[in-house]
This record gives C-alpha cells, sequence and structure tokens, in this order.
C-alpha cells in the first residue's frame, strides 16, 4: 500500500492538487505579506475572500463574464480593505479586534446576499483549464504545471512580482520602511497613511481574487461560508512564510502538499486513522512554524498604531 | 416686510389649490345619506405585492391582467389606480411592502400569495380603515378587513384532461407542477380526472419539481416526459415557461392554466384555463364602497365567469372535440358532471393537532438553509409540516442557520426557548451538550436534536436519527453495478455519527454487489472546505475512480468534479441532481418531518421528550430519488429497487463490517 505512494499516478496527482490548492492561499497571502510588511495585521481576509467569491460568483453567474467576476472580486475586496484602512488608520483600532470584526461582516453579508439574490446552490461555468501550448505535452511536469486555470497561473505569477515590488523598488522601500520604522520613515517624507492605505487596499483586491478563484475558477460554486478558515491559514502562511513572497510560496506548497498527500494515504487505504491524516498538514505547519519563528523576526511596527509626535 | 408678503402669497394659493382638491374629492362621492361614506379623494387606490413577475404568464400575470381589466371598467387612471411589487418571493420584503401600501392610504391592498398569510394576519389589524385581500385561500382569520379569494382550478384542469385525452394518440400524458399543495395540486388532479373520465386506459404521469421558479427543472421534467411517450404536456405556476418550450420542441399538445399562454407556442398550445380575478375584485371593490372592508371569502369557477376556458384559434381542434370540452364546461357549470375533486382546504388540518395560537418552532442549524444537505432536509420538512398544518396560521417556524460556532448556536437555543417557542430544535450532533445544559431551564419547552439516539434521560429532550445507511446502501448497490472501472470514491467530512453510517453503508452495498469493487474512501476533516472536498474528488478520479459519492455540506465541491471528469454521483440527504444533472445517479433524501409529525403530536398530548426517533427506508424518512434523466438500466433500476425492498422487508441484512 505505502509503496503505492511513489507510482507516478499518485506522485503527479499529489502535485497537482497541491498546486489547485496552494492557488487562493498564494492570493490572500500575498496580500496579507504586503500589509503587514507594512505594519498592519489584517485578520479579516477570510471575510474579504468571503464577499469576493460570492461577487465573482454572481456577476459571472448574471453576466456570463468570467473576466468581469474577476474584476467585480477586485473592487469588493478593494472596498473592504479601504473600510479596514480607515478603522485601523484613521481611527487607529486595533488591528486583530478590527480584523476580526471584517471577517464577521464578509461571512453575513456574502451568507445575505446568498440567500437573497441566489436562494440555492446553483453551479456556473468556471475558467476552463488552459493548456499552454508544448509545455502542456511535457509527461508529468506538463500534468501538473501547465493544465491548470489561468488563475492558478496567475497565483504563481504573483510570488516573483511581489518579491520584486518588495525587495527591488522603491515602493517596496517605503512599505519595508514604514513596517520596521514608521518614524524614521515619516520623518524622511514617507507618508506612513498612505502606505498603509495602500497595501491593506492591495491585500484586500488579492483576498478578493483570492474568494473568486475558488468561487469562479476551482469550484464553481458558491456556498455560505466555503472559504472554510482559509483565509486565517493564509495570515498563518505569512509567519511561516518570514514574510517573504518566497517563503509564503514554500509555505503555502508545503502547506497543500501534505494535505492532497493526506487525501491520497486515505484513498490508497494506508492504515492511518482519518482523523490523524487530516491534522497533518497543521501538524506540520506548527511545527515548521516553531523552528522559523524562532530564527526570523516580524515586522517591527506590526499591530502598531502609528501617530505623528507633535 | 417682504418676505411676510411673500409667506402670506404662497399660503393663500396652497389654501385654494387644497379647496380645489376637496371640491373634487367631494365629487363622485355620491353615497346614499346614511351610510357610512368612503371618504375618498380621488380614484379608487389598489396596491398588490405578487411573488413573480406580472409577466409571469401564469399566477402573478393572472393578477395583474385582472387590475388592467378593473382600471379600463372604471374609467382609466382618474377611476382607479393601482400599483404593485412583484417578484416579492422573500416575505419578508412582501410584508415590509404590505406595511408600506396600508400606511400609504391605499383603498385595497392585495397579498397575492398564500406564503403572505400570517403577514397579513399582523398587518391588517394596525389598519383598519384599509382593505385588504388575499388569496389563494378561503381563510379570513375572522378579520373585519380582510378579505379572500381562491379559485376552482380543478374545473379548468378537468376540462383541459378531457381534451387531452381525447386527442392523445400515445395514450401517454405529462404534468409538470410545483409542488403537492394549493392551486397546483388542485388543477392537477382535476387535470387527472378528466383524463381518465374520458379514457379510463389513459396515463397520466405526474410529476412535481419541488419549486415555482427553477424553469431549467420544468424543462427537464418535461423533457422526461416526452421521452417516456407523452405527446401531451401540461403543467402550473410560473415555471412552466420551460416545459412549454419542450412541448413546442417535440411538437406535443401544451395545455395553460391560470393565463393565456398559448402566445410561447401557437402551434402547440390547444387550450388555457384563464383566471379571471376581476371577477372577484369587482365585487370587493364594491364591498368597499358599501363600506365593508373584508370578512368575506370568494371562488373563482366556470360557473361565476371567474374562470374561463380559451381555446386557441390557431390550434385545429376537432370539432367533436371541441363540442366535448364545450359540454364538459357545460356539465361543470350546471352540476351534472362532478369532477371528484374536493377543495383540499382543511383536509390536512384535522390529521395535525391544533394548537392556540399557532404551534411556534424554532430550529438552529449549522449550515445554510440551501446547503442541498443537512440543514437543508431540515428546513425542506419544517416547510413541509407547515403546509400540512395550515400554513403559517397553524404553525410558524424560525431559524437561525449557518450556526457552526457552536457558543453561538447555544446562545440561540436558548433565546428561542425563552421567547416561549413550543419547540426548539437543534440540528447537529455538535450541539448536544449545550442542549443539555439549556433544556432543564426551561421546562415548558420542548427540544429536539440529532441526528443521535441520545436524550441525556432529560424529560423535555427529543432526539431523532436517520438510519443513513440504509439508503447509503442502495447507493453502493447501484454504484457498484453501474462502475466500469471498479473503483468507486467517497468524500466523508469526519469519521463519526451520520456521515460514517452513511459512508459505512455505501461500502457494504457495493461490495455486496461486487466482491471485487475497490471502494476508496476519504474524509476530510471538515463539514465546510468545499475546496478540500473537491481536491479528495479529483484525488478519487485520478485513482480511477468513475463513481463518487459524499455526505455533508461541503461535498458540492465534490460534485462539480464529478461533472467535470463525467462519472456519476450519488447523492444523500438532500436531491443534489439539479447541480448536475447529467451526472447525478440517485439521491437518499431525508424526510424528517416523518419524525416531526410524531413530535408534534406527542406534544399535543402532553409529552415534552424522553423519546427518539430514526428515519428509515420503511417509515418513508428515507426516500430513494432517482434522477429522471440518468440512463439507468432497467436491470439496474430493478436491482436498486429489490434493495430497497429487501432492506424494508429485513430479507436483506446491512453488515456495516464493525
Amino acid at each position: 500500500m505505502i509503496s503505492e505512494l511513489f507510482s507516478m499516478t499518485v506522485l503527479v496527482g499529489i502535485l497537482a492538487s497541491g498546486i489547485r490548492l496552494a492557488t487562493p492561499y498564494l492570493y490572500a497571502a500575498i496580500g496579507e505579506t504586503f500589509g503587514q510588511r507594512s505594519g498592519v495585521l489584517n485578520l479579516g481576509i477570510e471575510g474579504q475572500m468571503l464577499l469576493g467569491a460570492f461577487a465573482a460568483f454572481y456577476v459571472a453567474l448574471t453576466t456570463g463574464n468570467l473576466w468581469l467576476g474577476v474584476l467585480a472580486a477586485m473592487v469588493v475586496g478593494a472596498l473592504m480593505g479601504l473600510a479596514m484602512s480607515f478603522v485601523t488608520i484613521n481611527l487607529q483600532a486595533e488591528q486583530g479586534i478590527s480584523g476580526i470584526g471584517f471577517y464577521l461582516f464578509g461571512l453575513g453579508l456574502s451568507d445575505l446576499l446568498f440567500q437573497k439574490m441566489l436562494g440555492t446552490v446553483e453551479t456556473v461555468k468556471g475558467f476552463p483549464k488552459l493548456q499552454i501550448p508544448f509545455l502542456s505535452d511535457i509527461p508529468v511536469v506538463g500534468e501538473i504545471f501547465f493544465r491548470q486555470n489561468v488563475l492558478v497561473y496567475f497565483a504563481f505569477a504573483l510570488v516573483p512580482l511581489a518579491w520584486f515590488i518588495l525587495n527591488k523598488t522603491t515602493l517596496g522601500l517605503k512599505i519595508r520602511s514604514v513596517g520596521e520604522n514608521p518614524e524614521a520613515a515619516d520623518s524622511l517624507g514617507v507618508s506612513v497613511a498612505r502606505i498603509r492605505y495602500f497595501t491593506i487596499i492591495l491585500g484586500g483586491t488579492l483576498s478578493g481574487i483570492a474568494g473568486a478563484s475558488l468561487s469562479i475558477a476551482l469550484l464553481n460554486v458558491f456556498q455560505q461560508n466555503m472559504t472554510s478558515g482559509l483565509g486565517f491559514i493564509a495570515v498563518a502562511l505569512v509567519y511561516f512564510g518570514a514574510w517573504r513572497p518566497w517563503g509564503v510560496l514554500g509555505g503555502a506548497l508545503l502547506f497543500s502538499l501534505v494535505n492532497s498527500l493526506q487525501l491520497w494515504v486515505q484513498v490508497l487505504g494506508i492504515p492511518i486513522p482519518s482523523d490523524i491524516a487530516v491534522m497533518m498538514p497543521y501538524i506540520l505547519t506548527i511545527f515548521v512554524l516553531v523552528i522559523t519563528v524562532s530564527r526570523v523576526r516580524p515586522p517591527s511596527a506590526l499591530t502598531k498604531v502609528f501617530e505623528r509626535e507633535g | 416686510m417682504k418676505k411676510f408678503r411673500f409667506i402670506v402669497s404662497v399660503l393663500l394659493l396652497l389654501s385654494v389649490l387644497l379647496a380645489a382638491c376637496q371640491g373634487q374629492g367631494a365629487a363622485p362621492a355620491g353615497e346614499e345619506p346614511g351610510q357610512e361614506v368612503m371618504e375618498e379623494t380621488g380614484p379608487f387606490r389598489v396596491a398588490v405585492v405578487m411573488p413573480s413577475a406580472i409577466n409571469d404568464l401564469a399566477f402573478s400575470q393572472s393578477m395583474y391582467d385582472a387590475l388592467v381589466m378593473i382600471q379600463v371598467e372604471m374609467g382609466g387612471e382618474d377611476g382607479m389606480q393601482f400599483d404593485y411589487s412583484d417578484g416579492m418571493f422573500v416575505v419578508d420584503d412582501a410584508a415590509a411592502a404590505i406595511r408600506d401600501y396600508a400606511s400609504q392610504g391605499y383603498d385595497l391592498v392585495i397579498a397575492h400569495g398564500s406564503q403572505y398569510g400570517s403577514s397579513l394576519q399582523e398587518i391588517a389589524p394596525d389598519f383598519p380603515e384599509t382593505s385588504f385581500a388575499w388569496g389563494t385561500t378561503a381563510e379570513t382569520f375572522g378579520i373585519a378587513n380582510i378579505f379572500a379569494y381562491e379559485a376552482a382550478s380543478h374545473q379548468g384542469g378537468y376540462v383541459n384532461g378531457v381534451i387531452a385525452a381525447s386527442l392523445s394518440n400515445s395514450g401517454i400524458l405529462g404534468v409538470v407542477g410545483p409542488i403537492e399543495v394549493g392551486d397546483a395540486k388542485l388543477y392537477v388532479d382535476g387535470f387527472v380526472a378528466g383524463a381518465v373520465a374520458t379514457k379510463p386506459e389513459i396515463q397520466v404521469n405526474v410529476n412535481y419539481i419541488g419549486s415555482f421558479s427553477d424553469v431549467a427543472l420544468a424543462a427537464e421534467a418535461a423533457n422526461t416526459h416526452v421521452a417516456a411517450g407523452a405527446d401531451g404536456l401540461t403543467g402550473t405556476a410560473q415555471m412552466v415557461v420551460g416545459a412549454i418550450g419542450v412541448a413546442e420542441e417535440s411538437g406535443g399538445m401544451w395545455f395553460g392554466t391560470q393565463a393565456s399562454q398559448t402566445e410561447l407556442a401557437p402551434a402547440n398550445v390547444v387550450a388555457n384555463q384563464v383566471y379571471r380575478w376581476d371577477v372577484v375584485l369587482n365585487e370587493i371593490i364594491d364591498l368597499i364602497h358599501g363600506g365593508t372592508l373584508g370578512g368575506q371569502s370568494f371562488v373563482i369557477d366556470l360557473a361565476n365567469g371567474g374562470e374561463v376556458i380559451e381555446f386557441n384559434e390557431d390550434y385545429d381542434l376537432p370539432a367533436d372535440v371541441k363540442a366535448l370540452a364545450e359540454a364538459t364546461i357545460a356539465g361543470i357549470i350546471d352540476g351534472s358532471i362532478d369532477t371528484g375533486i374536493g377543495a383540499p382546504v382543511e383536509e390536512m388540518g384535522e390529521m395535525a393537532p391544533e394548537f392556540e395560537g399557532g404551534f411556534r418552532v424554532a430550529v438552529v442549524m449549522p449550515s445554510a438553509i440551501n446547503d442541498l444537505a443537512f440543514s437543508q432536509s431540515m428546513y425542506d420538512a419544517l416547510v413541509m409540516i407547515q403546509v400540512e398544518m395550515g400554513g403559517e396560521d397553524g404553525m410558524q417556524f424560525d431559524y437561525s442557520d449557518g450556526m457552526f460556532v457552536v457558543d453561538d448556536a447555544a446562545a440561540a437555543i436558548r433565546d428561542y426557548a425563552s421567547q416561549g417557542y413550543d419547540l426548539v430544535i437543534a440540528h447537529g450532533s455538535q450541539y448536544g451538550s449545550s442542549l443539555q445544559e439549556i433544556a432543564p431551564d426551561f421546562p415548558e419547552t420542548s427540544f429536539a436534536w440529532g441526528t443521535t439516539a441520545e436524550t441525556f434521560g432529560i424529560a423535555n429532550i427529543f432526539a431523532y436519527e436517520a438510519a443513513s445507511h440504509q439508503g447509503g446502501y442502495v447507493n453502493g448497490v447501484i454504484a457498484a453495478s453501474l462502475s466500469n472501472s471498479g473503483i468507486l470514491g467517497v468524500v466523508g467530512p469526519i469519521e463519526v455519527g451520520d456521515a460514517k453510517l452513511y459512508v459505512d453503508g455505501f461500502v457494504a452495498g457495493a461490495v455486496a454487489t461486487k466482491p471485487e469493487i475497490q471502494v476508496n474512501v476519504n474524509y476530510i476533516g471538515s463539514f465546510s472546505d468545499v475546496a478540500l472536498a473537491a481536491e479528495a474528488a479529483n484525488t478519487h478520479v485520478a485513482a480511477g475512480a468513475d463513481g463518487l459519492t459524499g455526505t455533508a455540506q461541503m461535498v458540492v465541491g465534490a460534485i462539480g468534479v464529478a461533472e467535470e471528469s463525467g462519472g456519476m454521483w450519488f447523492g444523500t440527504q438532500a436531491s443534489q441532481t439539479g447541480l448536475a444533472p447529467a451526472n447525478v445517479v440517485a439521491n437518499q433524501v431525508y424526510h424528517w418531518e416523518v419524525v416531526l409529525k410524531e413530535i408534534v403530536q406527542m406534544i399535543a398530548d402532553g409529552e415534552f421528550g424522553g423519546i427518539s426517533f430514526v428515519i428509515d427506508l420503511a417509515n418513508g424518512g428515507e426516500v430513494m430519488d432517482f434522477n429522471p434523466d440518468y440512463p439507468l438500466p432497467a436491470d439496474v433500476l430493478e436491482l436498486a429497487e429489490a434493495t430497497v425492498k429487501g432492506i424494508i422487508d429485513g430479507s436483506i441484512k446491512i453488515d456495516l463490517g464493525n
């Protein structure tokens, strides 16, 4: 039984599943990385994802245009981000608590809209699998990496892009300085509030796409609370990835691959109780967190309200 | 000083205007002296709230057309004005609209839908000067300013049935209905009676699709009828527009009701029973003018002209059939023809116990009421019980869904109990320990929870559970019979309770049918993680499974995968056919109303708990629902039906292997 785990079908299956599962985490966690690097912890991304998922689904269902659906998810996510920015920056509310508030708001509103506007679980024709010419024909690798839908490719393309922005651009430097030492950044003429507004709205936009990737690309249904804690795991993945896009990618892939591994473990009938199997990704995540977190330091100003002196 | 003069002149102008208006209003109010004079300041004003669109070619349109007709009769907008809110399928929204119209001083506010009854019952007493009407029903609640109206829809149904049976060559007719209650049931029963009275050997296949709005499903039901050989179709409620298209495509006949549907398929519609609510409305308006604001109920039928059989002039109806139809109409009017159908009013009321002020139920559920699974199965049961207990007057229910956080659920349960509900249902085994704490504090309230057999020995707790392995076994038998790859996949939430029982039953059924079959089982550790459920299904497909099943609300993700891969899906808890009509083979559907009825009866008898119930195939609490569109081979269907029978009579013992 265990030897079957190493057959080609199973390995390809695990990797292909892992990549699909990682997609929503990547959007949400990369967005959260920007926010946290600028010093803001947003625990509301689950709510942003739910509203994004609903907006994308509803718009795609009624207009038949999937890109319009993605756009709607981005707009809704951005608006949620805008509200979060106002509450945490202008009103200086405690970030953790207000994030939870936004999560509950998104959960409730997406459910209300679902009940009133759809009334039942429906399906939509989502983004089809896009076969990248030539690459998708490569044995094994093609099947794993190049026969996915377009939002999966975008999610992975986001990682180097985010790395580039954070580390190689002036904007990235401003974001990092605001997250490490807002007073110093401020004294050098960087607007802390403006940078934080930008990163939180960007995070909201990406969370919206994360929701859309579920509702109109991977699953093509909308259901109440369909994200099921995914947004919170995304927050954990930012810590896991030590606030670096490549680290986040590693965390998302590891978590997703272990999750798909445990699915196969059960399918192959390997005698591990299912309760233990489903714990595997979480146990592993905690384990890696314990090792990494002791070595890396979060942005110094994370969760701290910035107030100009004088 | 200038300002003062300006104000004075404005006031003067206003008073002149007001005087003019009043003079106008007084003119048409020519009532006899001594009678209570309606204070009219203009045209007669009517507002109506309707559940579907005014151009639905069915229920709502029939009322809209009547209002337009009345308006013409009353001399246009000067004589009568009307406003409407259509598409009010959400009762709460409708209630708000009704109250709003009433407070705006309309003379008559019509709530056109039997679902609006209890809202009206609350609102009407607050506006004693306003007249209300609602239907279809005979119930005025004994309130002085409520009229009620209904249609003897079986009469036109009977005539349609007579014509359909006379014209059918195949000897098979098909009916597409929404839900087996009220106006729809009456029409369908009338149609069947008319057809059978004309040709006793005729076969009338009836299909209730469970929805007033699912056009796609109505079309599919019609397709099924055509595939089964029907050459004449009928149907009632607004979703039948989908079925009419099918009749047209197949070249069959269509018989309409409620409104004229001829324009949708001019070559196929033979006749329509058209409702003429203006007959009732005219009487109501006369009564209002005479000072009577309610308290009476009306019926439209063929005799009073409120129902009219409209033949499609473009349809080449043989003269003898038309003569027969007209004779039938005359016979129904003069009473020489008895349709054999009585109005079903209060028929159920006698069976269900009555509670003073109505029976009040509250339910707390872990997921959405439309999850196509666990919570929906309970919600559907409550709706059904409500209908059986005579609508919102006989039974009211409230719910909190999406209560996946147990602490929130506990708060809701306590809150409902303290509000004096007769029965509080905690629909989820995770709520057990909360209930155990709360129930003893409210000894006058009855509680029920499931799925479990545990009442904790507390006198006011009922328990209920499903023998889900039975339907699981049947699904397993079918899946194993149909599988080509010899591999099946199961997606479960957590390996306990109802889910484990279903899964074990499925495995047992599959293995009993084909001992060499491989059933891969996957518990994903969550009831809500749709994405992981989808991935688990992907894993099964990658491992070679061509038939999938799963239980709990997160499986909606897995069903999509079954559809994409072209595999089979077997549902449980609620019917999941709508999500993948080409892939769902069969569903085990829970009918909790079987248990709820017993609980209600016991509460009526003064027993508040202490007993546990099980739904299964034998008591009708579990029903195998085969997807009519799935090309299930006859031998497999026979095997499935034999399995159901065997489980019921005990000749098949399910070995769960543990």
